[in-house]
């Protein structure tokens, strides 16, 4: 009798313990991130964590971020490391994330190649990652049954060209031919834009992708002339696209529209690599803070509010990686002020509750169920000459247009 | 037919600017029988270079090279003296040199990413002026030209300095045997010194016009380099100058060629013919042609 008394004692005691300790505030909310200092994807990811730590410096600056299952600010602890851009050594440090330094919530690295490493781990242990710019269709598949990861910025890439498909068709274009280098950003958005453009009855007349380590367009150019298409869309990172306008402005040949998509991610890089003339008339998609999303904006700063404050604070450069970062930090906080409990699958149910609902500066936020971002879209730019230079300008669609598209792009440019 | 034509011709200019991509690899090698793995790396220096002195001064490229060449053959002769003379007194320098240059690789690139950081930058192709140029019925960048002509006199100066000059002939000397060169008088390590710095500044001159070329200017652009050089040289046949022209224009001819008709396997070009001339001719094209030099 009394030993059983003495069971009840125990389990009751063990019970209120871990209750408590579910319960229990933690003194700093502990997020982890990983960033890049070298290799490949370091310009984009120290400027994606840039704005993350900006986040962080803000809302601990007002006291810590609010949690409402402790119904206070507590103030956010940010343990990054530095992957080199190698996803070997990213997939460590995520485990380190969250087996040793148990963080709250894991924020993944910039784009899909540094994020994939960090997806089945984050499902594997059951914590959501916030995913900043990883936009990989194969992360969101209703087949992985992966709740733990939620797209905070950019739509998937596959959705990208659906605005760029829409704006050929309403300029009656026939001919298309669409190049692009062999990774999986690069091929969704090729794949995507073949398959809608055929939809809408267009002649896709070149379809073919060359390596990531394409660096020499011109006999490939020419090879597309020979289909004679009004429109050619070539798809690949930055340094494929360098080397594409490069060659397509020295090639003597014209197309009367030429699409690449890295202008809309680092327009200054892109500008300053190949010069004003080379890039002039050359359409891109537009994102934020190109396009600047202020009246709109329901939770956090305008853009325009947060290019003063990073400025005033000394950070130079803003860019769509720097809004990514800052605005992950936005819907963590969103999160941890709506989530009721503590725990990973409250604060993965109040990100749908917010859903839809909430206007950033990196624009509308809606995931589905699967954690892909619906709500964002991007536009379609052309870059125009300016008094002092280029600048690339959204032309489509009409909503979303600040200047008339020329199309098509004059001869001698 | 019009394809084949651009393509051959095409070929012809990336040919002749490969080789002295590979040229200073295979120079030192010749000579010094080591493996200098930052060999794309001091390109990529070369490259910022050039970079620099448009961006930053307004200067023209090819005011890069007299600068550059100057530069960094005054690099390559004290590194000759801090790295290749205790390499050469290792058991096994060949084998050495790719640990120790693997290394100064690493160090290079990390110090590039730390004062250059990692944007990609560029050259416009329009700094060379006038529309792109006409040329057997096909049309060609300036830049293009301009590159295919400083490579093919790079190639034509490092001929002619082994073959009509005093140190030149020392250093074919050397080439064929070391240990004889030494034996009647002449200075070993000066000749190396000197080659060592030679082929340093080709590959930073090959990088002058790198952005036109290649493409983008980065500091991780190095070991891709260093790969092409490495297939070019074993092409024409290691430590003979002659067969890195050969082995530049079958990389430029096949690059262009895969590049027109089958774009996607491209990238496997340099080790599909690393691989082929391996298996099919282990000394290079050109190996009697070295033992005779």
């Amino acid at each position: 009798m009394l030993r059983k008394l003495v069971l009840r004692v125990v389990l009751a005691a063990v019970a209120t313990a871990v209750s408590l300790g579910a319960w229990a505030s933690p003194s700093v909310i502990k997020i982890g991130t990983l960033y890049a200092s070298s290799g490949y994807f370091s310009q984009a990811s120290t400027r994606q964590y840039d704005g993350l730590k900006f986040w962080v410096r803000q809302i601990n600056a007002k006291g810590g971020v609010y949690v409402k299952a402790f119904g206070k600010r507590i103030p956010v602890k940010l343990i990054a490391y530095n992957d080199q851009s190698s996803t070997m050594l990213a997939a460590s440090l995520y485990n380190r994330l969250i087996t040793q330094d148990r963080v709250h919530t894991l924020v993944a690295d910039y784009g899909s190649v540094l994020t994939s490493v960090a997806v089945p781990l984050a499902q594997e242990h059951r914590i959501v990652l916030f995913d900043e710019t990883g936009t990989s269709g194969k992360f969101f598949r209703p087949e992985n049954r992966n709740r733990y990861i939620v797209l905070t910025g950019l739509p998937t890439s596959s959705q990208w060209p659906k605005v760029l498909a829409k704006f050929m068709h309403s300029k009656g274009i026939r001919r298309v031919a669409i190049l692009y280098a062999a990774n999986d950003w690069s091929g969704s958005q090729a794949k995507t834009l073949n398959q809608t453009l055929k939809q809408d009855g267009v002649d896709v007349v070149y379809f073919h992708s060359v390596p990531d380590s394409t660096t020499s367009y011109s006999t490939i150019l020419h090879s597309i002339a020979e289909y004679k298409p009004e429109a050619v869309a070539e798809f690949g990172y930055s340094d494929n696209d360098i080397a594409f306008v490069q060659d397509y402005a020295n090639s003597g040949l014209y197309f009367p529209m030429v699409f690449i998509p890295n202008p809309a991610l680092h327009f200054e890089v892109v500008r300053k690599a190949v010069g004003n003339k080379a890039l002039r008339y050359i359409y891109s998609y537009v994102a934020p803070p190109i396009i600047r999303y202020n009246r709109e904006v329901t939770y956090g700063p305008t853009l325009n509010e947060f290019k003063a404050a990073y400025a005033k604070a000394g950070g130079k450069n803003v860019d769509l990686s720097t809004v990514a970062g800052f605005n992950t930090g936005l819907i963590i906080q969103k999160a941890l002020a709506t989530a009721p409990k503590f725990t990973q699958e409250s604060i993965r149910d109040a990100i749908d509750k917010f859903s839809g609902k909430i206007f950033t500066l990196d624009g509308l936020f809606k995931v589905n169920r699967y954690g892909a971002q619906v709500g964002e879209f991007l536009p379609v730019g052309q870059v125009l000459p300016t008094k002092t230079g280029v600048a690339l300008k959204a032309v489509f669609p009409s909503e979303s247009a600040v200047a008339k598209a020329v199309y098509p792009a004059p001869r001698n440019k | 037919m019009n394809l084949l034509e651009y393509a051959l011709l095409a070929g012809l200019f990336y040919g002749l600017y490969f080789a002295l991509v590979g040229v200073g690899l295979n120079l030192i090698f010749g000579v010094m029988r080591i493996i200098n793995l930052a060999h794309g790396d001091f390109l990529m220096l070369g490259a910022y270079g050039a970079f620099y002195l448009y961006h930053l001064l307004g200067w023209n490229p090819l005011w890069a090279i007299p600068i550059e060449l100057v530069v960094f053959l005054l690099i390559g002769l004290p590194l000759y003296y801090l790295l290749v003379p205790r390499l050469q007194k290792s058991g096994d320098p060949e084998m050495l040199s790719f640990i120790l240059f693997f290394g100064l690789s690493q160090v290079i690139e990390a110090a590039a990413v730390f004062v250059f950081s990692n944007n990609q930058r560029s050259i416009p192709a329009s700094v060379f002026g006038g529309a792109p140029i006409n040329i057997a019925g096909q049309v060609f960048p300036v830049s293009w030209i301009v590159s295919a002509a400083v490579g093919l006199a790079g190639i034509g100066l490092i001929y002619a300095y082994l073959y009509h000059s005093r140190p030149g002939r020392a250093t074919r000397a050397i080439m064929a045997e070391r240990s004889e060169a030494a034996a009647t008088g002449i200075s070993v390590n000066r000749i190396s010194a000197l080659a060592f710095g030679i082929g340093i500044a080709a590959a930073a001159l090959a990088g002058i016009f790198s952005p036109f070329m290649i493409g983008a200017i980065e500091p991780s652009m190095g070991i891709g380099i260093t790969v092409i050089s490495f297939a070019i040289i074993v092409i024409g046949s290691l430590g003979n100058p002659i067969g890195t022209l050969l082995g530049g224009l079958i990389y430029g001819e096949a690059l262009m060629l895969m590049q027109t008709y089958l774009a996607s396997w491209s990238e496997l070009l340099p080790y599909v013919l690393l691989i082929l001339i391996l298996l099919v001719r282990p000394t290079g094209l050109l190996e009697r042609a070295v033992r005779s030099a």
